[in-house]
């Protein structure tokens, strides 16, 4: 890429401008499974983060070495490797994460947002630049993975991170922590996001209308 | 009483007598004005010319507005006395329209009339040239010059005459009092109608609600050959010309057709009368009869001049007994509101309303809850509350797709509509826009050569509505059929 | 003088989408009446909590998004009235606003307001609801109404559909069986059919064939014979479903055909639903497939038009 963007703006791109799970719609079916709980969304976050920062560091080291035709394979190869890892690291140091995030654990290999940004955006550009594209990526995928967890649990078990915080009278709204609950907590939060990203993109464009 | 109707359609005002009572039993009383202006764009169609200027005398019947070509009809001094005025008036359309004021003598003189003598003996070739002559138009709404109607296209039939004499619009009594007082003219008409083109039926429909007109009618068919009276169930629109085709002879006419598609020919009673003055006496159309109602002190049925002012009309009904709202030329369904009272009567004028400032407050649209009263409404079975929505969205191919050319503009589904919502002004609009496209399309393809031949053409080809809707200034109203 | 000016038809039909609403909010008060009868003040509570919550979200929404203000148009009245009528008498007060609040943000608002809803909101609250607080939803909530029991407390009671041999069918009309407040008694949701079929507000048509529709499949599907045939019918939520549910207009189709095939299908997911499925009502999940189903019916549904059947013909 000739055009060179500053580090910074890399990392930040992935958490509001073009956060994965909000503005780019993208890995939707962990988003739904894994968020019933706010301690799910963070750790499927952060596995996911790592598989990210990892694979966007490898395949951007290895971007000029892999042929055009293969590229997919390939980089599926070098996901691969980083998901068992992770899988075998929860496994050992983890196992009650593990469990309850189960199969979607080996399952990120097929995450679109990983090999979303190995294509569009480590196979073009320098390690450094990929490694902060993954960071960033990855900690909008997780913040946003946790904010849908939290309430989530919030409102469907009356507790954040397993704390119990609307006391014993609460009665849960158990629909909430079900899949269709999901979908509509996520589709909530993606309009709420999508009506405040409109609102700071007006803002912005009229200071620049008011600067020029 | 066995009557036939078409499908779907709305009841207004159905315990109310149609909003008919007021008039249905006032025998038609003549009220001739001082002055009157006489509109020279009265048809579907290409306007007539002035023919006359300031200080000019003028008898009764004299042509004061040539036609210009086979789409336009002339016309005639409705009084006689002094031209005063040649000057442009507001249209009910856009724009202006000329007019000629005349200021009334009472002399009643008449110019020359050349009579052709009874329908059964008359020459059938006269006929159709003698209409043309005395200037006569659809008198149901709808305008349209009577002798384009009467000359088909080559290798087109027909083999029955209809008349309309099933007045669903509310609150109207014209052709009720005509087909009572004027039976036998009506018939006359008619049958010179069917000598003229060889047509061996001729039907005259009428809602069951008059059924003293039906009486009467079925009298002075008696004895006349091949006429007879068909009773219709009270519904509207059923006096719409595909609508009254489909009840009386089981016909549809094609989507984008015209009625002798069907092998019919649509005439309003006022026509068939109009006719008969024309081929007995010679006579052009220089009156017509006019309901007067509403919010006036004295409604009446009036026989006035045609170019008689409202506000005139108003006082020889007593003047208003509410301050007016709303004013409208025709029926509440498909009338047209007026802008001021001082606009005059055309050759299609078959009734002036009267609303109160409550009946014309306007509510705002409020959103559809899809109940589909505007489907079961629809005569033409179309689903309006989609094309609404395409309307709204001024997406005209999507509008066009749900065949909102077919639409007939009659009002039923915007009548029905809970939600009040503007359904018939949208479908106008949206007609209205799509025939401009296609023809500044065909104009910009190919520019066609003037011809004498291009006027009929063009009132026989298939955008013969909206066509006319454009050129004649106040005529718009119902598409090509006579809904009265 | 100034005259208005404004495009034909230049009157209406008096009927208008508010006395729409008002004539079913009428038809829905001898069921109300009876509903308050038999179960007490808890009973009213519930449905004034549910209308109350209703307008004021609907209030609240319409403010917050800059929208005209349209609480007048008793929708939302209504719509707070159908789910509190669909909740049991024992659902403690915060549910009933809960459900409500959602039936009408979630389920109407979002989707774009009155008429642009997908799904009938109050049913969907009521799936909701049902989904997250099933132990104040199911059948082990309903109680036995006092309703001619003057002295016994309310307690709780097997429901006519888990065990339907023990009420008559006199008790089934009358309103004398546990349910939820809106569906114990027959004869007042009748009344208000009636009321409804005369006033035109509804056709007769959704009712009549979703019932009758309930009845010939679960002869044909559950067997039994036709009174229990019959008993079934007149169990749960099937007669007020019918009439004041399954012919919401936003969410029912049209055409008079597509009216008859939505209808005839409830009635079968109905009884499929009961007679296989885990739960012992399928009522709120007919409907709301069917409300899912009802654009595909409106669209593919052939249409006759005039001035088109001719030219086929020609064709052909």
């Amino acid at each position: 890429m000739s055009e060179k963007k500053s580090l910074g703006k890399v990392f930040f791109n992935g958490i509001i401008p073009e956060n994965p799970t909000f503005r780019l719609v993208l890995g939707t079916c962990p988003t739904l499974a894994v968020t019933s709980s706010a301690l799910n969304g963070l750790g499927m976050g952060a596995a996911a983060t790592f598989v990210l920062v990892c694979s966007n560091i490898a395949i951007s080291l290895l971007r000029k070495f892999i042929p055009d035709q293969v590229r997919i394979p390939a980089f599926i190869v070098v996901i691969c490797t980083f998901v068992t890892m992770v899988q075998l690291l929860m496994q050992a140091f983890l196992p009650s994460l593990y469990e309850s995030l189960g199969i979607f654990i080996p399952l990120i290999v097929v995450n679109c947002i990983i090999l979303a940004r190995a294509e569009a955006f480590a196979s073009k550009n320098p390690p450094l630049a990929s490694a902060c594209d993954g960071l960033g990526m990855g900690i909008g995928f997780t913040l946003a993975l946790t904010l849908i967890g939290s309430i989530r649990e919030l409102i469907g078990s009356g507790s954040i991170f397993g704390q119990n915080v609307l006391g014993a009278s609460y009665e849960p709204m158990l629909l909430i922590v079900l899949a269709s609950g999901g979908f509509l907590t996520f589709g909530l939060l993606l309009g709420v996001f999508n009506l405040i990203v409109k609102k700071i993109e007006k803002k912005n464009a009229a200071k620049e209308a008011q600067a020029a | 009483m066995l009557t036939k109707t078409f499908k779907r359609g709305v009841h207004p005002l159905h315990n109310m007598h149609e909003g008919k009572s007021a008039t249905r039993d006032l025998p038609v009383r003549e009220y001739v004005s001082d002055t009157v202006v006489i509109s020279m764009a009265m048809n579907i169609g290409a306007p007539a010319k002035p023919c006359v200027k300031k200080g000019d005398h003028v008898d009764i019947g004299q042509v004061i507005g040539e036609a210009q070509g086979f789409m336009s009809v002339p016309v005639h001094a409705s009084v006689s006395g002094e031209v005063v005025a040649v000057d442009s008036i507001p249209s009910l359309g856009a724009g202006n329209v000329q007019a000629v004021t005349i200021k009334n003598d009472f002399a009643d003189t008449w110019v020359e009339l050349h009579p052709l003598g009874n329908v059964e003996q008359v020459d059938p070739k006269a006929v159709i040239p003698a209409i043309q002559a005395a200037g006569i138009t659809g008198m149901g709404g709808a305008s349209f010059p009577t002798h384009v109607k009467l000359t088909f296209r080559e290798g087109a039939t027909c083999d029955t005459i209809v008349v309309n004499g099933a007045e669903c619009e509310t609150h109207l009594t014209a052709d009720y009092r005509l087909m009572l007082e004027h039976s036998t003219r009506i018939v006359d008409g008619l049958r010179a109608v069917m000598r003229a083109l060889n047509v061996p039926k001729g039907i005259i429909g009428i809602e069951d609600n008059k059924p003293e007109a039906i009486v009467a009618m079925e009298q002075a068919c008696q004895g006349r050959a091949g006429v007879s009276v068909q009773p219709l169930k009270t519904k509207y629109p059923q006096g719409g010309e595909k609508q009254l085709i489909e009840a009386i002879t089981g016909r549809q006419v094609p989507s984008g057709g015209l009625p002798i598609a069907a092998h019919v020919v649509v005439l309003n009673v006022g026509t068939c009368a109009a006719i008969a003055d024309a081929v007995i006496d010679g006579k052009p159309l220089i009156q017509r009869i006019c309901t007067v109602t509403g919010c006036v002190r004295k409604p009446s049925n009036l026989m006035v001049r045609i170019g008689t002012i409202t506000e005139d009309i108003i006082g020889e009904c007593g003047g208003y007994s509410e301050t007016p709202g709303k004013i409208v030329f025709g029926g509440m369904m498909t009338g047209i509101a007026i802008p001021n009272d001082q606009m005059p009567v055309f050759k299609s004028s078959n009734g002036i309303v009267v609303l109160n400032e409550k009946q014309a407050k306007s509510k705002d649209e409020s959103p559809c809850i899809h109940c589909g009263r505007c489907v079961a409404a629809c005569p033409i079975g179309l689903n309006p509350y989609q094309i609404k929505v395409a309307a709204d969205k001024s997406d005209f191919a999507a509008a066009e797709k749900l065949h909102v050319m077919d639409c007939i503009l009659c009002g039923s589904c915007a009548y029905q509509c809970p939600s009040r919502r503007w359904l018939t002004p949208s479908f106008k609009f949206c007609k209205d826009h799509i025939t401009a496209e296609a023809k500044a399309k065909a104009a910009a393809s190919k520019p066609q050569p003037p011809s004498g031949d291009a006027a009929r053409n063009a009132a026989t080809s298939k955008d013969v509505d909206s066509m006319g809707k454009q050129s004649a200034g106040h005529a718009s109203k119902q598409k090509g059929g006579a809904t009265k | 003088m100034s005259l208005r000016i404004s495009t034909a038809p230049h009157m209406h039909n008096p009927l208008t989408t508010s006395r729409l609403m008002q004539n079913v909010c009428i038809a829905l008060m001898p069921t109300v009446l009876v509903g308050v009868y038999a179960f007490g003040f808890p009973a009213l509570m519930v449905l004034a909590v549910s209308v109350a919550s209703a307008v004021v979200s609907e209030f609240l929404w319409q403010k917050i998004a800059h929208q005209p203000v349209r609480v007048n148009d008793f929708s939302a009245i209504l719509t707070g009235l159908i789910l509190g009528l669909n909740l049991p008498s024992t659902a403690p007060w915060w549910m009933a606003m809960v459900g409500s609040a959602f039936a009408i943000i979630v389920v109407k608002q979002l989707f774009g307001g009155l008429g642009d809803n997908f799904l009938n909101p109050a049913l969907a609250a009521r799936a909701v609801l049902l989904a997250s607080w099933p132990v104040h939803m199911a059948a082990s909530a309903y109680v036995k109404p006092t309703f001619f029991e003057a002295g016994v407390d309310a307690v709780s009671a097997a429901t006519p559909l888990s065990s339907p041999g023990s009420y008559t069918l006199m008790q089934r009309l009358l309103g004398q069986i546990p349910g939820t407040i809106g569906e114990v008694s027959k004869i007042a949701i009748l009344i208000g059919f009636l009321f409804l079929v005369c006033t035109s507000t509804i056709s007769w048509r959704i009712p009549v064939v979703m019932v009758g529709s309930v009845y010939v499949f679960t002869l044909l599907i559950v067997g039994g014979g036709f009174e229990s045939a019959l008993i079934a019918t007149l169990s749960g939520g099937v007669l007020f479903g019918a009439v004041f549910m399954a012919t919401d207009y936003v969410t029912s189709p049209i055409r008079p055909v597509a009216q008859i095939i939505y209808a005839a299908l409830i009635g079968l997911i109905i009884v499929l639903i009961r007679q296989f499925g885990n739960y012992p009502e399928g009522v709120t999940y007919g409907i709301l497939l069917m409300n899912i189903a009802t654009p595909l019916i409106d669209r593919f549904l052939p249409q006759k038009i005039y001035g088109y059947q001719k030219k086929e013909a020609k064709k052909a």
